[in-house]
């Protein structure tokens, strides 16, 4: 738990702040250094196929991965609770028909949803944000929708309709607060689950453009090469599998945390 | 002859000593009670010897002639197997997705058919019970399927932690018959209770103990007849009986509430059928009935905070709107406090918002400064300090946190307010001081009560009238000092008998 944070908090430092202080930029090309070796004279990983820096690939493509991870979850948390929180307060008929959408929605295959999105639409991170966020809010939706039933009869909220709360400041001042922490440990697990997607979706090629980069891309391209450069594979592979560990390790310690 | 002795035994937690030189014993055959207010170390005492509570021993325990104290873990297992324990809550301690009867077979043993129903007909549950899943039992049937479980593989020890508590006083002198049943057999009975007068009846020695020390120690009748110490005094005190002399109630007055015809449905099956009764100003009316008799359904669907499907309710006369047009200026007439102090205060709120916040829905023209000024006095009412206010429910005893919920209801001035088992989740101790806090409030404010109980000397304590419900409908009403002594319906009977 506490080595997944502190790796995790390693790895989104040095992608937030390391780039500006490495002597190339991601895009950069040393003609002078086309497949340099690790520890070659400015190239502290080397460099890849066109002579592009691979720590500040590298970096670079998990600040890309990261951002359209947790934009993406944070779009799933947004619908998820907004969808689940009214299914659940209103119940009924209401419910009723929210959940069946939600269950038609799970019996898509939301890859290839994705997939068609991207041809139809054209490559955009905007798109691969709201793509991803659009499916991976199912989830949510059923987790918040079962708390949002297990609060509303609880008497403190029967309390606050004789104190004449409206139905808007029950859910925003009682239901909210009280799942928020249940909520935060599935938007924990959902990025890395983004994260993942997100790899996918680049290394079929339909993730973000060159020279703009992410893990999944490294990944791919790394994988072009690994037989005379395995760094290039290894490297961004081993980021990307840690990130998702890790934050698959702090969600699961979250939930369990709740559980209690 | 001596079955269970204890001597001396302590126990440390941390830094916290809960028990310090707790003695009793049971005889073969014998009773004991251990009794006191919550945190009084009783649990712990019953549980510590056996490894079944967190913290360093000390002392000694022996049973039949064996020391419990210092043996390690695996020791203990088999030793325990001569001790059969029944818990608290019958709601919760059986598995719901297993039948009664597996999970006797697994308590036993023994899978013989035969056998399992006679454990569960030794404590009064037919063989067809074996087949069925706790839900479908009611709670003293799951009582007595958890006693059987206790003692199917035949423990010359029964420890019985608070059984009744969670019963309707009509079920807790059945159990305590049930389990006094097993004496005749040469078993022990250790029982934990906080109530006094109930246990008194069926034991031989009552062990009273106050934070973690023996306080008295006795034969039960000289106990409750002549107690020696202050806090068994207040023990036997708090338990109201039914034979105290009757209250001064205020007058009522103009008639204020008036429910006619009221049904409720959920799904198929009738919850409440065509009831009927009205409250006048300053009266208090009590609504008795055994759980799940729909007394809480009845109530909520007045006061709109539930279901109501047909049936009018006025207020002064004038029709009361249904639950979704209800407006805040008919809110303020009828406030509720509900039985469950923990549950009825929201966990991430502290105590002075909790208290504003009818005020702030209720009078929305008040400034923030006489909201809180009116929340403080609110707190002051009800005998909780400034210190109280920033407070939240966790940092609350469960007799504090309600008087907070109590606050909340007193804040916007209601005319009436509704009692859902407003004690029933509190210790006598504290039961008793919420139940003088509510009097007093009836005096000093002419406040209308409609209280929900199935304890009938709360009803007696408070209350002018009494409706009794029994499967939904009204089957009794009248002035409570006249039902209570010539009861005229069966369910009536039953509770009085009970109580």
């Amino acid at each position: 738990m506490k080595m997944a944070a502190v790796l995790l908090a390693a790895i989104v430092v040095a992608a937030l702040l390391l780039p500006p202080l490495l002597p190339w930029g991601y895009a950069a090309i040393d003609w002078d250094a086309v497949r340099t070796p690790a520890f070659s004279p400015g190239h502290v990983l080397g460099t890849d196929s066109v002579g592009r820096d691979l720590l500040a690939r590298t970096l670079a493509g998990t600040r890309v991965t990261l951002a359209v991870a947790t934009a993406a979850a944070l779009v799933a948390l947004v619908i998820g609770t907004a969808w689940g929180a009214t299914a659940g307060w209103f119940g009924g008929r209401i419910d009723e028909f929210m959940m069946r959408i939600v269950d038609a929605l799970y019996a898509l295959p939301f890859m290839f949803v994705v997939i068609v999105l991207m041809v139809v639409f054209g490559r955009s991170v905007l798109l691969v944000f709201l793509g991803i966020g659009a499916v991976e809010w199912l989830t949510m939706a059923r987790v918040v929708r079962g708390q949002v039933l297990a609060l509303r009869n609880r008497p403190f909220i029967l309390a606050s309709e004789a104190a004449g709360a409206p139905a808007r400041a029950i859910l925003t001042g009682h239901i909210l607060p009280n799942i928020a922490s249940v909520a935060v440990a599935y938007l924990m697990l959902t990025v890395p689950q983004v994260v993942m997607v997100e790899s996918f979706l680049s290394f079929l090629g339909l993730g973000v453009q060159e020279p703009l980069t992410s893990l999944g891309i490294l990944v791919h391209d790394g994988a072009d090469d690994m037989d005379i450069a395995p760094l290039t594979l290894i490297v961004p592979g081993f980021v990307l599998v840690a990130t998702v560990v890790c934050l698959n390790r702090l969600g699961e310690g979250q939930r369990s945390r709740m559980a209690r | 002859m001596t079955l269970y002795a204890v001597e001396g035994l302590g126990l440390t937690l941390g830094s916290a000593r809960l028990l310090d030189g707790v003695s009793f014993a049971v005889a073969k055959g014998g009773c004991t009670a251990l009794v006191g207010a919550s945190g009084s170390g009783k649990t712990m005492s019953c549980f510590a010897p056996f490894g079944l509570a967190p913290g360093i021993l000390s002392g000694s325990a022996r049973l039949e002639g064996t020391e419990l104290v210092g043996l390690g873990e695996p020791a203990l297992r088999p030793l325990r197997a001569g001790v059969g324990f029944v818990f608290q809550q019958p709601l919760t301690a059986l598995t719901p997705h297993l039948t009664i009867g597996s999970q006797l077979a697994e308590a036993a043993g023994n899978r013989d058919r035969a056998a399992l129903a006679a454990m569960l007909d030794r404590c009064g549950l037919p063989a067809a019970k074996l087949d069925q899943y706790p839900h479908r039992l009611s709670g003293g049937e799951r009582q007595r399927a958890l006693i059987a479980m206790a003692t199917a593989h035949e423990p010359s020890l029964l420890v019985a932690d608070e059984p009744t508590s969670a019963l309707d006083a009509g079920l807790r002198h059945a159990i305590l018959d049930l389990l006094d049943r097993f004496r005749e057999q040469g078993k022990g009975l250790l029982l934990v209770s906080h109530d006094l007068p109930l246990v008194a009846r069926h034991t031989d020695r009552v062990v009273v103990l106050d934070a973690g020390k023996v306080i008295e120690d006795g034969r039960a009748a000289d106990v409750l007849k002549h107690p020696q110490h202050e806090i068994t005094r207040a023990l036997i005190a708090a338990s109201p009986r039914l034979d105290s002399p009757a209250p001064i109630l205020p007058k009522p007055g103009a008639p204020l509430l008036s429910a006619t015809g009221i049904k409720v449905a959920f799904r198929r099956t009738l919850a409440v059928s065509e009831a009927s009764f009205d409250v006048r100003e300053g009266e208090a009316l009590a609504l008795v009935g055994r759980s799940g008799s729909g007394k809480s359904t009845l109530a909520r669907a007045i006061a709109r905070l539930g279901p109501c499907d047909t049936g009018s309710v006025t207020w002064r006369g004038q029709p009361m709107p249904v639950r979704a047009r209800m407006k805040p200026e008919h809110r303020r007439r009828l406030q509720p406090v509900f039985q469950d102090p923990a549950a009825s205060l929201d966990p991430h709120w502290t105590v002075a918002q909790s208290v504003e916040e009818p005020l702030r829905h209720l009078f929305p023209d008040l400034t923030p400064e006489a909201r809180a000024e009116r929340a403080a006095a609110a707190l002051d009412e009800v005998e909780l300090g400034t210190a109280f206010a920033q407070r939240r429910p966790s940092e609350l005893s469960g007799g504090q946190a309600q008087r907070v919920a109590i606050a909340r209801a007193l804040v916007a001035d209601p005319e009436l307010i509704l009692l859902d088992e407003a004690t029933s989740a509190l210790d006598v101790l504290v039961a008793g001081r919420i139940l003088d806090l509510l009097a007093k409030l009836q005096q000093g404010r002419r406040l209308a009560i409609l209280a929900i109980t199935h304890d009938l000397a709360v009803a007696r304590a408070l209350c002018h009238r009494i409706a009794v419900m029994d499967a939904g409908r009204i089957v009794e009403t009248g002035d409570t000092a006249a039902c209570l002594a010539a009861p005229q319906s069966q369910a009536l009977r039953d509770l009085v008998r009970a109580g």
